[in-house]
Order: C-alpha cells, then sequence, then structure tokens
C-alpha cells in the first residue's frame, strides 16, 4: 500500500473556501507589489495602500464568512478555527492600521510602496499560518515567513542609521530566536517521534511525559517564541528595535507581532503539550513575572515615547503570558481578550505619536508632545485615553483586559502573580501619567528649542523637514477611532468576551 | 566499518564547528565551516538521509560557501577582531550562558538517548529519506510548508532587492534616471552601431544611417 501510495500520489483535498483569508492575503501582496511597479505616482503612493487595504478588507470579510466553520485544510497543516480567525482579525487590523499609519510616510517612500506594503500583507500571512498551523514544520515555515518580512521593514528608514541598525539587530536576534526554536522542534520531534501535534499528544499521554529530551525540547521552543513575543529575559533587542524602526513599523510589530506569537503559544501549550502542564506551568510564570518586573522598571527612565512603549510592550507580555501559563480556559479567554485590548490601545497611541513625529522637529521625544492638549485635543485625547488604559484604569478597556487576567489567576490558585501585576501597574502609572503630563500640563517648547534638537528646520535640509506641520487626516482617524473603542469596550465589553470566548473553545486541551 | 566512518565524520564535524570560531583569518573559517558540512554530510548518509545529504553537499557546501567565500573576499583582509567587543562580564556570561546550554543538552540527550545505543537503532523503512519519498511527503502531507516556502523565498528576494536598492525607493530611479521608452520603441529594432559581430564583419557602408533615437 504504501508502494502504491509512492507511485500515484493523490495531493491532498485543498479546501479553498477555508483557506480564503490566506489567499486574499497571498493574492493582495503579490497584486500589491506588481502595481508598485507602475509609473504613475498616483498608482504607487495611492492605489498601492488602497489595495493593501482592500486586501486586508477583503480577508477580514472571509474570516467572518467562515467564521463557524472548523477545518483541518491541507492534509491537516492548518486549522481554521476560530482561534485562527480571531488572531486573523486582529493582525489584519493591526496591518490596517499600518497602513494607515505609513500611508504618507517615509518607509513606504523610501523602500518603494509597492515593496513595502507586500513584504507587510506577507508579514500577516505568516502570522496567520504561524496560528493556524498543525504540525512543527508548518509552525517553523509560518514563524520565518512573519520574521523575514519585518526584518527588512525595520530597515526600510534608510537614510537613518538607526533604522538600518534596528533591522539588523532584529535580524541577529531573530535568528537566533528561531535556530533555538528549531532546536527545540528536533528534540520534540525526536523525543515523541510525531510533528503533528495531535500526534505529539497523543504520545505524550501514552506514556512519554517528563522525558529530558522533550523537555528540553519544550525549554528551547518556549524559549524561541519568548524572542518574537518579547518576553523578559530575551527582550532586549526591543527598546532598540522599537526606537529605530520606522514607527507605523514600530506600531506593527507591537500589535501584531504579539498577537501572533500569542496565538501560537496558546496553540502549542493548550493544544500539542497540555499533557505536561505541570512541567510548563512553573516556568512560563515565573517568565510572566521576570517580564512584569523588567518590563514596568526598564521603561521608568526613559526619554523616547518609541522606546517607554517597546518596554511597556514587555511588561504587557508579561501580564498576557500570565493568561497563557494558568493552562484554564478562563486564562485561554483573558489572553485574547487582552491581546484584542493590546492592539485597541496601542494603535492608538502610536497614531499620536506618529501624527506629532511628522507635526513637530522632535521626534518621538516627550517634547513632541509637550503642550499637545491645548495645541491638538483631537490627538491629546486618544493619547490620553490609550496612556490610561494600558496602565489599567477603569472604563478603559485596559482594566476589562487586567481584571480578566486577575480573575483567571486567582480563580487558577496563582495571587501571588496576581498581587504582582497590581503592583506593575502601580510602577506602571509612574510613566504613563508621565507622559499625560506632557501632554496637559507642560506648554509647547518655543521655537528657539527645535535648533536645540538637532534638526535645523530648512527647506530641503532633511526629507522630514520638508513635510513638518502636516496634518495627516489618516493619523488622527485612527487614533480617534481606535482610542474611541478603547473607552467604548471599556464601558460595553460584551462583545469582546463573546469573541475570545467563541476563540478560547477551540482549545480542547486547556483545563 | 560503519564505526570508523562515524567517528571521523565526528571528528571532522566537531572540528570544523571549533575552526569556525576558533581561527583568525574569515577565509581559514570559512574552510572550517566547508570541513564543518561535509562532515555532516556523511553523518547524514550513515543515517540513511540520502536526499538530506545531497541537498547539504549541493546547497550548503556548494552554493552558500561559495557566497561566503565571495563576502570574504570582498570585506575581507580588514580588521575584523573589531575593539566594541562585550566586557569581562560580558564575556563571563556568555560562557555561563553557553555551558548552562551545553550541560542542558548533555542532560536531555544522555536521558534519553543511550538507551538506545546497544540497539540498531529506530526501524527504517526501505526507500525511507530518498529523494521520491521526500517529493511525495512535499505533495501530500506537508504540501502547506512547501507552498509556503516557495512564498516565503519571494518575500525574501523582495526584502533582499529593497535593501540592495538603498537609493530613496523608486520615486527619484524611475521618473528621474531613466529616460521615457514607449512601447513602440522598446518593441523596434535595436539601435545600429551596437557592437555586434554582424556590424564587424558586414560592410558597413551598406548599413543605413543610425536614426536618432
Amino acid at each position: 500500500m504504501i508502494a502504491a501510495a509512492l507511485i500515484h500520489p493523490h495531493g491532498p483535498y485543498i479546501d479553498w473556501a477555508a483557506l480564503s483569508p490566506l489567499v486574499a492575503l497571498v493574492g493582495g501582496s503579490v497584486v500589491v507589489l506588481m502595481v508598485g511597479l507602475l509609473r504613475s505616482r498616483f498608482a504607487r503612493t495611492q492605489v498601492v495602500p488602497f489595495l493593501t487595504l482592500v486586501s486586508l478588507g477583503v480577508t477580514i470579510g472571509f474570516v467572518i464568512w467562515q467564521w463557524h466553520r472548523h477545518v483541518a485544510a491541507i492534509s491537516g497543516a492548518l486549522a481554521f478555527d476560530q482561534l485562527t480567525g480571531t488572531i486573523t482579525l486582529l493582525v489584519a487590523a493591526g496591518g490596517i492600521a499600518a497602513t494607515l499609519l505609513s500611508w504618507r510616510g517615509q518607509a513606504p517612500r523610501e523602500s518603494a510602496h509597492g515593496d513595502f506594503y507586500s513584504m507587510m500583507l506577507g508579514s500577516i500571512t505568516g502570522m496567520v499560518v504561524l496560528v493556524a498551523a498543525q504540525n512543527l514544520v508548518t509552525l517553523f515555515v509560518g514563524l520565518e515567513l512573519l520574521s523575514i518580512p519585518l526584518y527588512v521593514l525595520c530597515a526600510t528608514e534608510m537614510h537613518r542609521a538607526a533604522s538600518l541598525e534596528a533591522g539588523l539587530k532584529y535580524l541577529i536576534v531573530g535568528s537566533v530566536g528561531s535556530a533555538t526554536l528549531v532546536y527545540g522542534l528536533a528534540l520534540i520531534y525526536g523525543a515523541t517521534g510525531s510533528t503533528d501535534f495531535s500526534g505529539i499528544a497523543g504520545s505524550i499521554s501514552q506514556g512519554h511525559s517528563s522525558d529530558v529530551l522533550l523537555l528540553t525540547g519544550i525549554a528551547l521552543l518556549t524559549v524561541g517564541l519568548a524572542f518574537k513575543a518579547s518576553i523578559a529575559p530575551f527582550h532586549q533587542w526591543t527598546p532598540d528595535v522599537y526606537e529605530g524602526a520606522p514607527t507605523p513599523v514600530t506600531a506593527f510589530m507591537a500589535v501584531a507581532t504579539k498577537a501572533a506569537a500569542f496565538g501560537v503559544l496558546l496553540r502549542v501549550f493548550d493544544v500539542m503539550l497540555p499533557a505536561e502542564h505541570l512541567n510548563w506551568r512553573p516556568a512560563l510564570l515565573v517568565l510572566a513575572a521576570i517580564s512584569i518586573v523588567v518590563g514596568n522598571v526598564g521603561a521608568l527612565g526613559q526619554s523616547s515615547l518609541k522606546r517607554l512603549l517597546g518596554y511597556s510592550s514587555v511588561a504587557q507580555a508579561g501580564y498576557i503570558l500570565a493568561g497563557v501559563a494558568v493552562a484554564t480556559t478562563l486564562g485561554a479567554r483573558a489572553t485574547i481578550l487582552y491581546l484584542v485590548v493590546y492592539l485597541l490601545m496601542n494603535i492608538a497611541a502610536f497614531g499620536a505619536i506618529v501624527a506629532r513625529e511628522r507635526m513637530t522637529p522632535y521626534g518621538d521625544d516627550f517634547d513632541a508632545v509637550a503642550g499637545l492638549g491645548a495645541e491638538d485635543p483631537w490627538l491629546a485625547w486618544p493619547l490620553t485615553i490609550a496612556m490610561l488604559a494600558l496602565a489599567g484604569v477603569p472604563a478603559t478597556a485596559g482594566f476589562i483586559g487586567k481584571f480578566f487576567l486577575i480573575d483567571a489567576l486567582v480563580g487558577a490558585g496563582y495571587t501571588w502573580l496576581a498581587i504582582l501585576i497590581v503592583v506593575g501597574s502601580m510602577i506602571s502609572l509612574g510613566y504613563y501619567l508621565r507622559v499625560i503630563n506632557a501632554v496637559w500640563m507642560r506648554s509647547a517648547p518655543g521655537p528657539s528649542a527645535s535648533a536645540a534638537a538637532g534638526v535645523p528646520v530648512i527647506a530641503g535640509g532633511s526629507p522630514e523637514a520638508d513635510a513638518l506641520g502636516q496634518t495627516h487626516i489618516e493619523l488622527r482617524f485612527a487614533a480617534v477611532v481606535f482610542g474611541g473603542a478603547t473607552v467604548f469596550f471599556g464601558i460595553v465589553p460584551q462583545p469582546l468576551f463573546d469573541l475570545a470566548q467563541h476563540a478560547a473553545n477551540t482549545l480542547s486541551g486547556a483545563l | 566499518m560503519t564505526y570508523l566512518i562515524f567517528f571521523i565524520a565526528a571528528i571532522g564535524t566537531l572540528a570544523g564547528a571549533i575552526g569556525v570560531i576558533a581561527l583568525k583569518d574569515p577565509f581559514y573559517c570559512v574552510l572550517a565551516l566547508v570541513v564543518h558540512l561535509i562532515s555532516l554530510a556523511v553523518l547524514f548518509m550513515l543515517l540513511r538521509a540520502e536526499f538530506v545529504a545531497a541537498a547539504q553537499v549541493v546547497v550548503y557546501a556548494g552554493a552558500v560557501m561559495v557566497l561566503y567565500i565571495f563576502v570574504v573576499s570582498y570585506i575581507g583582509g580588514q580588521n575584523l577582531s573589531g575593539s566594541a567587543g562585550p566586557g569581562r562580564a560580558g564575556t563571563l556570561a556568555a560562557f555561563a550562558c553557553a555551558g548552562a546550554l551545553v550541560a542542558e543538552l548533555f542532560i536531555a540527550v544522555l536521558g534519553t538517548g543511550l538507551k538506545a545505543v546497544g540497539t540498531g537503532g529506530a526501524h527504517v523503512a526501505a526507500g525511507f529519506g530518498n529523494p521520491e519519498s521526500i517529493g511525495t511527503l512535499f505533495l501530500t502531507k506537508f504540501l502547506a510548508p512547501f507552498e509556503i516556502a516557495s512564498y516565503l523565498l519571494l518575500l525574501a528576494a523582495v526584502g533582499a532587492v529593497t535593501l540592495a536598492r538603498r537609493r530613496g525607493g523608486l520615486d527619484d530611479g524611475i521618473e528621474q534616471r531613466a529616460p521615457r521608452i514607449s512601447v513602440a520603441e522598446f518593441m523596434s529594432a535595436r539601435p545600429y552601431y551596437t557592437g555586434t559581430q554582424h556590424e564587424t564583419l558586414g560592410r558597413p557602408e551598406s548599413l543605413p544611417e543610425p536614426t536618432q533615437r
């Protein structure tokens, strides 16, 4: 029978309806790449981002169309269930926001618009593949497809050495993470004799549990994914890369990469390795605790808003990892809920920061937002709401997210970590409130200060300086919409509960 | 015989790997890497993974190493031992982490792997690891990662072009430097006197005057 199968191999059945979100993303990226080669400037600068938005919108539409189906597509390599659907919605929303933020930005202009948006869509495809992966091979290919375009995207503001440095740094650290991950995957395969998640879970439950080879594999796999999710102590690249990368790319990395990384962490630990939870749970809890402390303390002394948000993302990764670590359905639900909330508040903050970068000569320094409250309330309020939500103030979505995480932790008997989350949130007020202070209490720095900032505002002196002072409606739109959503879901959280419940129920292995 | 080959290849693998990081001259580092990769291919052969062994030699020891040698030839000769290395504490920490990882891997391998030492190893079906069975797997069970990997290669090429271009996007490139060429011009015959053999050997006086393009 094996010989017959070898001679006449039959391709697997391909469920195009289930695959439609992936097809929309891949097709969109190829079309965008081609349109980016057109001669007309209008086609390149306006049609390309528009087609990117169309592609992402169609993806979201397909996900909603296929919402209630659970399909193991292409020989069971990819699972299109509600977890995949939810994460696809999140990364597509992150992609839409990043497209809006970079629409008239510097990065796509320097790297050619078609290439820029095509790589962004490719990275989103990698995120979907990563979360949908049902075997180790697909998981690794998805991770690489996520990472490689991102390395290049970080380096797309090529006239800035910091951007190139960020790309190189992310490439090297990311490669170390990938190598660690693939080593772990090899050990897991060696210990269990299977590359499928279900096969691995079956092998573990048949008496291979607590095998040292398997545990080492799980440890290396966790480290590899922790690099991607920027969990301390594997976070050292995060502040540097966040600061150096073009700000729209930073926003995209912050929200979309994080959603995908935690989606796959949920999948790996709650589907592939639930039988080992006694062994991996303490490790994840400790990693979460370290992340919360390192991120919150590290953010205190920052003077760059992007670095501050980088450290803040380390701390937030700690909160989210706590939800994964408890290994209960409630914990998975809290994780997904927090990922949604995290997307809303970060895009609101980054929208305001990108707008100020283009309007003032101060880049992402605190001076850029000083006096924003009096000058431009339509940007000041989203930024304020985002900072309050990141700190977890009630009546914002950030509070709902933290509340559920703490509920899940206490319910599983990890009150100490819940207390640490609360303490971390209190420390975090120390830096989030500094931003709000700059926005509302400080006055805008005078024109003489612009010379001190080191960027003389001379026409033609630098590419940014020419564009200074322009207000871009799409940035305001992104900031206001996502800031408004942060408040809306803080008051009416029921839609988020339903979404998280749908997604978490597909994780059969959760306790 | 198998044991002899195994130990020779294993020594070659380890010596090559140590040579890569220990040798000073980058050119010798690359050569040490070649030794390492070829020894690794021999180990793959012993595991009856013929296809992987061949791919290892063709792709890594062949193509990739040629690239490395080109890079070393271009930028080599400079003083690569940068002074801005990590401090003493950083070096110690790096060695400590590496030592911990080695200890962990030894525990992992010794903890399980040695149970199989006295046996003939896992049973391997006939045809395991030959190109045919790998090709079949690519087109059946692993079709999705196979196709996604091809898309990944496309994006990697796009990214490489983006980085290599490094001249401020397409804006300046297309509109300012390159002359505009209409489709008719593009499809027309090449201009005269562009140095073909026909012009050299033929009678130039029989050719019409070059047209003004």
